[in-house]
């Protein structure tokens, strides 16, 4: 017996002993058609355990719980659950067996109420549900109008729904799929504090996250997730800031990041006018933010999530309304144009969500580049010009180091690193004075990072400037010649060289006086 | 240019036509005679003259299942404009097709504009421009189910015209029809808004597109081709009635999907429709001259292959399948 | 007075106002109109089309179309009519119509749900293979000469001036509202519609949820189509044409929206009989029945229209007023910590 089934027998006999391991995940690989996800997982997640499971945008991450929670079926592996494998062919079996998954983007019913969300797919009574769901409600502290339209409720409030699901449905897993991303800071604080909560009582949860800084914050353990399998993992106690994010690189990216190193350049602050100005410009989401940025120059945007700078940036490229203010750009003014014509009149932005608002998927590169500059006369005055399309793109090739098959290749088939390049090119080739970049390097590996802050330094020498809006201060730091700081929708700091620090720039974004005292 | 997957379909759509002339032409010889297959267009030209434009409106995303309606719009517009309101015949055509541009541009508003789903808007805008046919028609002193007739030869002859005395006029409009298409859709810059809208509308807004322009104006070229459908199936009948192109919506949507569009937006060619168009028009007229099939029976092969195509497609663009074809492979 | 509250909020209560409003103008014209056997006729007459729009409810539900309803309806009502023509047991018949609805449902539904082919394409096939396929089976002939037991029964009285068919129907559709509404796998069709990957996250089997939502759109068909030849008498080859145009436009107009989610049978039977008042009230009046079409199509426009800018601008209004909270938010800030 202990012969025959060799491997399985041991394995048994290694997690029936281990009673308080709730989730154990053993070489489980999946693969789409041809692309292989996963290669042989192995995690483990233990009562009381709060695991951060950290990845770049590819590595995996969703897929893996995706399986978890029944959505997916891994072609190769086993899950064991206190000591016993458990089949997930389905939503409904892990949610029976206490699994339960808070998406990144809530996925609630808009015309449902609350109460409705929560108890939807329950057996019992709604009137026992109800009484249960109070009692859940008082036990976590949560005040919340059960009947309000879940249309109506902001992300974080919608994001309390969803765990308030998977407490009444008495989960023992709970998996977090990068709960804060869309949070302020006040609700992030309230999150954390629940989680901690849950941890007390037993339940084991599963934390992913991009943000390092949560990882320590919250985590017990912590394990780093690339190309589909887990390099490393442990104690959280075990390890530094700067280790993680060593696991978190390929191997040969050091030399990329030397290649990013930049020598010092001066501003000229005092005899240059700018060539943006805002001037007390309002619009939903943001008030009153006075700024200059001059020829040259890099001016970050330091701020948290929901600071308000993305709809500043969206709403001087002329989608959404203006409340007030000015919009001046190399002394014309533009507040209130049109998307097309701030583009003609020489700012571009590229947006924050590639996959959303950036990406023609199913285009090819060629089509991807260019598809700002039809409006222009370069392109051809009524027939496209194809050959002046395939000079722009190959210039952008070249440039940037986009490693593509060919001019035909589609842009959702290319790597995230590579599609954002495309997406930044499109956006300088209609030769703007001023490009706003949002969140330039999110979900990119530190190689293809590497090459997008050499596009931006090179931008730079081009006498381009840039509006660089990014949470990571990092890059921050890096890149920018000075940085504002954003917080609830006005400017709270401002930064020259010389005080730009990750120290200062967190701390701002937080709104937090620190012993210098919070310049504007 | 996204080339060479598309150009074995539209190859795969040739095959399919020359294989229609093969077995009709094998079952009935007559069916080869250039005096015949000739004639057999008219019977199917409008689908063709449709379905042109249909294909830039489902590139958006979008579908028009009102078209057909315009056409008898167009024809009852052109019958009573004339016999009743003593315009002359070609003033009464322009006006038809002005009226049918408007009917276009107002649904296309809708959905552009409104944010109205397409089905819904051009469901109810088949039943509307139907009624408004209806009404056009209660205005001339002739019964409705008679439609309009006497027209003038110079109208007639659009229709009656024939190159070298055999290729008909409908296939010189329709070869036209087909240049402006291609050359619209696949070499403007307009052409390639429409696939950018079509593959994603907010990434077209941030390209600075004017996206709800270019998504009204492809209803607005739809009506305007079922306007000249109806114009010249008017002329070719010699009559105007109001219940003109009645049944040929899902004919229009077959060719559409045949041709390679696909119904969710972004992909699409107009050679594909065209021959498409071509292979259904020839399927219905074979079936009919061939094997004797009733007229109304037709709807039923148009109906399996719109089926066909579809089912075939989603199974083969599954990425299960890709993977089963190449463990296949490895095997053999 | 709380649930008096939310009842009057609802948009099938407004609809159901529309159509005593409509009533009382039309009663302001011509008095003969409120006599009671008219005001019956308008609910008697929609009988069909309430079946057909309670069928075409559940596809809207979660999320789809069904544009072979009317095609559905006009092959069903030929076999169950030459069936009952020919002297076979009703209950064989309707059973034979039953199994036909349901099995035209579940080939929909395979499509839609499983192929995961968009709908309104989908069926817009089978609308044409049942449209060919009537023709096939009737030769193009009408289908007369039905039992006359059969065709009285359809005039048959039961409550008031209502027939036994809508009084019924009604019943049923009552007894459907409260089990989509109370019962747990009734909100499943709601929900899928509502946000389908939502609903596979708790648990929801969306997959047969939409295949069953299919089978049931045919088999109210084929129902329809049985009340449908009692009524008629006798089934033509274009039986049922643009039936579908007229059901979708019944649900709109009692509220259900066309992106699913959101809606009731109730308000779909609601607006089925606010169409068919709406043709007897043009046959009334003195117009030709040939506007019934425009005016429906005209109708279902200005619903759907009007219905989405309100949808778009609440949506608007809330996102902009999340958005001023945040950035008005200033003294609610974090400001404690000391680095």
């Amino acid at each position: 017996m202990l012969i025959l089934n060799g491997g399985k027998e041991m394995q048994n006999a290694e997690t029936s002993g281990e009673k308080n391991v709730l989730l154990s995940i053993q070489n489980i690989h999946k693969s789409f058609g041809l692309n292989q996800v996963l290669k042989g997982i192995n995690m483990k997640l233990r009562e009381g355990e709060v695991l951060s499971l950290i990845g770049g945008n590819g590595a995996g991450k969703s897929t893996l719980m995706k399986i978890i929670m029944g959505i997916y079926q891994p072609d190769e592996g086993c899950i064991y659950m206190k000591g016993s494998q458990v089949h997930l062919t389905k939503p409904s079996v892990a949610l029976a067996n206490g699994i339960y998954m808070v998406p990144q983007e809530p996925m609630l019913f808009p015309n449902m109420t609350v109460e409705q969300n929560i108890i939807i797919g329950f057996e019992e009574k709604p009137a026992e549900l109800r009484k249960r769901l109070i009692a859940q409600m008082e036990e976590v502290g949560w005040k919340m109008d059960l009947n309000r339209k879940a249309s109506s409720l902001s992300i974080a409030e919608q994001q309390l729904v969803e765990i308030l699901r998977g407490l009444l449905r008495q989960a023992r897993i709970l998996i977090l799929d990068e709960p804060t991303s869309a949070l302020t800071f006040d609700e992030a604080e309230s999150l954390f504090k629940c989680v901690n909560d849950l941890r007390s009582r037993g339940i084991g949860i599963i934390y992913i996250t991009h943000r390092l800084a949560e990882v320590f914050e919250i985590s017990t353990s912590v394990a780093i997730m690339r190309d589909g399998i887990i390099t490393l993992s442990g104690k959280v106690s075990e390890f530094t800031k700067e280790a993680l994010v060593k696991g978190l690189l390929p191997a040969d990216s050091e030399k990329e990041k030397e290649e990013a190193e930049e020598t010092g350049h001066e501003i000229d602050y005092k005899n240059q006018n700018p060539v943006l100005e805002l001037r007390d410009f309002s619009g939903y989401g943001f008030n009153n933010i006075s700024l200059k940025l001059y020829p040259g120059e890099i001016l970050g945007v330091a701020g948290v999530v929901g600071a308000g700078r993305t709809e500043l940036a969206t709403t001087i490229f002329g989608m959404d309304e203006v409340l007030g203010g000015k919009v001046i750009l190399d002394g014309k003014d533009i507040t209130g144009l049109s998307t097309r014509k701030v583009l003609e009149a020489g700012l571009n932005y590229v947006p924050e969500d590639r996959h959303l608002h950036g990406l023609f998927k199913i285009a090819d590169v060629a089509r991807n580049t260019t598809s700002a500059l039809l409006s222009e006369k370069s392109m051809g005055r009524f027939l496209l010009n194809r050959k002046k399309e395939k000079e722009v793109t190959q210039k952008y090739i070249d440039d940037f180091r986009i490693k593509v098959t060919g001019q035909t290749q589609l842009a959702g088939s290319l790597s995230g690193g590579n599609q954002q390049k495309i997406v930044i090119g499109r956006s300088l080739s209609t030769g703007p004075k001023v490009v706003i970049l949002d969140e330039p390097t999110r979900g990119i590996d530190a190689g293809a990072r590497g090459d997008v802050y050499s596009i931006i330094h090179h931008l730079r020498k081009q006498g381009v400037s840039v509006l660089l809006i990014s949470s990571d201060m990092e890059e921050l730091v890096e890149l920018s010649d000075r940085v504002v700081s954003v917080f609830q929708g006005r400017i709270n700091a401002e930064f020259r060289k010389a005080d730009i620090n990750q120290d200062n720039l967190m701390a701002a974004a937080f709104d937090v006086k620190t012993e210098k005292g919070v310049g504007a | 240019m996204k080339g060479r997957k598309f150009l074995s379909w539209e190859m795969f759509l040739l095959i399919i036509l020359i294989l229609e002339f093969v077995i009709f032409g094998a079952k009935n010889p007559k069916f080869l005679m250039p005096r015949v297959l000739f004639a057999s267009v008219n019977d199917f030209i409008a689908i063709c003259f449709i379905a042109l434009f249909v294909t830039f409106v489902m590139i958006t995303g979008g579908i028009d299942i009102q078209a057909a309606s315009i056409v008898g719009l167009t024809s009852i517009i052109i019958g009573v404009g004339w016999q009743d309101g003593g315009m002359n015949i070609w003033v009464a055509s322009i006006l038809a097709i002005v009226a049918a541009a408007v009917c276009g541009a107002l649904s296309g508003f809708f959905i552009a504009y409104c944010g109205v789903q397409a089905m819904v808007v051009t469901l109810g805008g088949s039943f509307l421009y139907a009624g408004f046919a209806l009404l056009v028609s209660n205005f001339s002193a002739s019964e409705a189910y008679q439609g309009i007739s006497g027209f003038p030869d110079s109208f007639k002859i659009i229709s009656k015209f024939k190159l070298f005395g055999v290729i008909p006029s409908q296939l010189l409009v329709f070869i036209v029809l087909i240049i402006i298409a291609y050359i619209l859709l696949h070499r403007t810059k307009y052409g390639r808004s429409i696939f950018l809208v079509g593959i994603n509308q907010e990434a077209a807004e941030y390209s600075g597109i004017n996206t709800r322009l270019v998504i009204l104006s492809t209803y607005v070229l739809s009506a305007v081709s079922a306007a000249l459908a109806g114009i010249m199936l008017t002329s070719y009948l010699g009559t105007a009635k109001s219940d003109l192109g009645a049944n040929l919506t899902l004919n229009i949507i077959t060719a559409v999907v045949l041709g390679g569009t696909l119904s969710t937006g972004g992909k699409g060619s107009v050679i594909g429709t065209a021959l498409a168009a071509l292979v259904i028009g020839i399927l219905r007229f074979g079936l009919s001259l061939c094997f004797r099939v009733n007229t109304q029976y037709l709807d039923i092969p148009v109906g399996v292959l719109l089926l066909v195509v579809v089912i075939g497609r989603a199974i083969v663009s599954r990425p299960e399948t890709a993977a089963f074809f190449k463990k296949l492979k490895k095997e053999s | 007075m709380k649930y008096i509250k939310k009842l009057t909020k609802a948009r099938e209560f407004s609809s159901l106002l529309f159509l005593i409003v409509l009533f009382a103008i039309v009663g302001c014209i011509n008095i003969n109109f409120l006599a009671p056997s008219s005001i019956a006729a308008c609910f008697n007459d929609s009988v069909v089309f309430t079946l057909l729009a309670v069928g075409m409810a559940f596809a809207i539900f979660i999320g789809e179309i069904d544009v072979s309803v009317g095609a559905n309806l006009g092959f069903t009502a030929s076999v169950v009519g030459s069936l009952l023509r020919d002297g076979y047991n009703w209950m064989f018949c309707f059973a034979v119509g039953i199994l036909i609805g349901a099995a035209i449902g579940l080939i929909n539904g395979f499509g839609v749900a499983v192929l995961k082919i968009p709908s309104l394409i989908f069926t817009l096939g089978t609308n044409g293979i049942l449209r060919g396929l009537i023709y096939v089976y009737t030769n193009g002939a009408w289908v007369e000469n039905l039992p006359a037991p059969f065709t009285a029964f359809a005039a048959k009285p039961l409550l008031a001036n209502l027939t036994v068919f809508y009084t019924v129907t009604i019943l049923a559709v009552i007894v459907i509202h409260i089990l989509l509404t109370r019962t747990k796998k009734g909100k499943y069709f709601i929900a899928v519609g509502d946000n389908e990957g939502g609903a596979l996250l708790v648990g929801i089997p969306t997959t047969r949820t939409k295949i069953t939502a299919y089978v049931l759109c045919g088999v109210f068909a084929a129902v329809a189509s049985i009340l449908y030849a009692s009524r008629i008498g006798f089934i033509t080859a274009i039986a049922g044409n643009g039936y579908e145009m007229k059901a979708i436009a019944a649900c709109v107009i009692g509220g259900i929206s066309l992106s699913g989610g959101l809606g009731s049978v109730i308000g779909a039977s609601i607006g089925a009989v606010i169409m068919s008042s709406v043709s007897r009230i043009l046959v009334f009046m003195g117009f030709s029945s040939d506007y019934d079409n425009t005016i429906t199509g005209v109708m279902l426009i200005t619903i759907v229209v009007l219905d989405a800018l309100m949808q778009r601008n609440a949506a608007e209004r809330i996102r902009r007023e999340r958005l001023k909270a945040r950035a008005a938010n200033v003294s609610g800030g974090k400001g404690g910590e000391q680095a």
